[in-house]
């Protein structure tokens, strides 16, 4: 038996209106969280960039400092390089000059070179030969030039006819005799009357 | 009153409420300083990329330095870094002098950034010409050589003795000083 005309209806717990605005609620709400979740995320991974870039910053500037030490040695190679060959170079020079100093009247027998000196032993027909074509050029380059004289002696003791010893020790300034070398010089000069 | 706010009505109300006030709590709380924190993290990784960049470019540069320096100085890079042996060097040498031998100083400066040689060498000529020639080549040569003081010529008969000393540079040595 029926009693009403109208059909029943469902009640819900919810009605639709509040369920629209709940579900309105939640994605307001889950629209929220996911921003703060992808800044948070996004943060996070700025942040493990920024330490590989300041790792990779590093490894780079410790391979810069490498490549300056590498380039700063190789500058000094270099450096040291061509102090080498021009010293070589000029001591080939100086070699070759001095040579071609001594006149063919005269003949070395030994040169000592040094930093600052130049010691020539040898034999001259004359003490003016030795004098004017041989130590005048030495007196241009060397501050101090000394030359003895001494007669060339035979096996039996003698003294040979014309020809004579020399020693010729020529200093620049900063390498001066040492008081034997004075001496030396000032008795053979005595010897032979020249100095 | 029943009829005009109902329960429903009063329900949403609050929770309406209650939702505002926690959106904006987030916001203040949460949202807000971590957005903050997320524009200058990402200032930062911008700053540090630049400086990335720059740093590559001169580590690039400095790269292209250096292998046109070693190209440049390919002969003095491996006359520093070959090993010096006396016996291949008075093979290569000994053509200029009758007699050429060497014997290393020891008593040096271990500091020092040479290996220093006794050099005496007989030529069989009246004139030092192989001398010259031989300082000639020896910039040349497969090993940084500097002849140095005191230089000794002494004549015999036939032949000129002579004797020098010699400076063998080696990059190992150099680079035990610097």
């Amino acid at each position: 038996m029926q009693y009403s005309f109208t059909k029943p209806r469902k009640k819900y717990l919810v009605s639709s209106e509040v369920r629209l605005v709940l579900i309105f609620f939640s994605m307001t709400l889950f629209v929220l969280f996911s921003t703060y979740f992808i800044l948070l995320y996004k943060t996070y991974s700025f942040e493990s960039t920024t330490l590989s870039y300041q790792h990779n910053i590093q490894d780079i500037n410790q391979s810069l400092y490498d490549l300056n030490q590498e380039i700063m040695f190789i500058s000094i190679e270099k450096e040291k390089a061509e102090e080498v060959v021009t010293k070589n170079t000029i001591l080939h020079e100086s070699i070759k000059n001095l040579f071609d100093l001594v006149p063919n009247r005269i003949v070395l027998s030994r040169a000592e070179m040094e930093k600052n000196s130049l010691i020539l032993y040898g034999i001259t027909p004359n003490k003016e030969v030795c004098q004017f074509m041989l130590h005048a050029p030495l007196r241009s380059i060397f501050h101090k030039t000394y030359s003895s004289f001494y007669p060339i002696e035979n096996s039996s003791g003698k003294a040979t006819s014309g020809w004579l010893n020399f020693v010729s020790k020529n200093y620049l300034n900063d390498n001066t005799p040492t008081a034997y070398d004075e001496t030396l010089t000032t008795d053979n000069a005595q010897m032979t009357g020249d100095r | 009153m029943k009829n005009l706010i109902s329960k429903q009505l009063l329900y949403i109300l609050l929770l309406s409420f209650v939702l505002l006030i926690f959106v904006l709590i987030f916001s203040f709380a949460l949202l807000i300083p971590q957005g903050k924190e997320y524009r200058i993290q990402r200032l930062d990784m911008k700053q540090h990329y630049a400086d990335l960049y720059k740093y590559r470019t001169w580590s690039d540069e400095t790269s292209m330095e250096l292998k046109e320096l070693k190209s440049k100085n390919q002969r003095v890079i491996n006359a520093f870094d070959k090993l010096f042996t006396p016996e291949r060097f008075i093979t290569q040498n000994q053509n200029y002098f009758e007699t050429l031998k060497l014997s290393e100083i020891k008593d040096m400066n271990s500091s020092s950034e040479f290996t220093m040689y006794e050099v005496t060498a007989t030529s069989k000529i009246n004139s030092p010409t192989q001398f010259y020639n031989f300082l000639e080549t020896i910039n040349k040569s497969d090993w940084m050589i500097g002849v140095t003081f005191p230089i000794v010529f002494q004549r015999d008969k036939t032949s000129i003795h002579s004797s020098f000393k010699m400076r063998v540079y080696s990059s190992d040595k150099l680079r035990a000083q610097k």
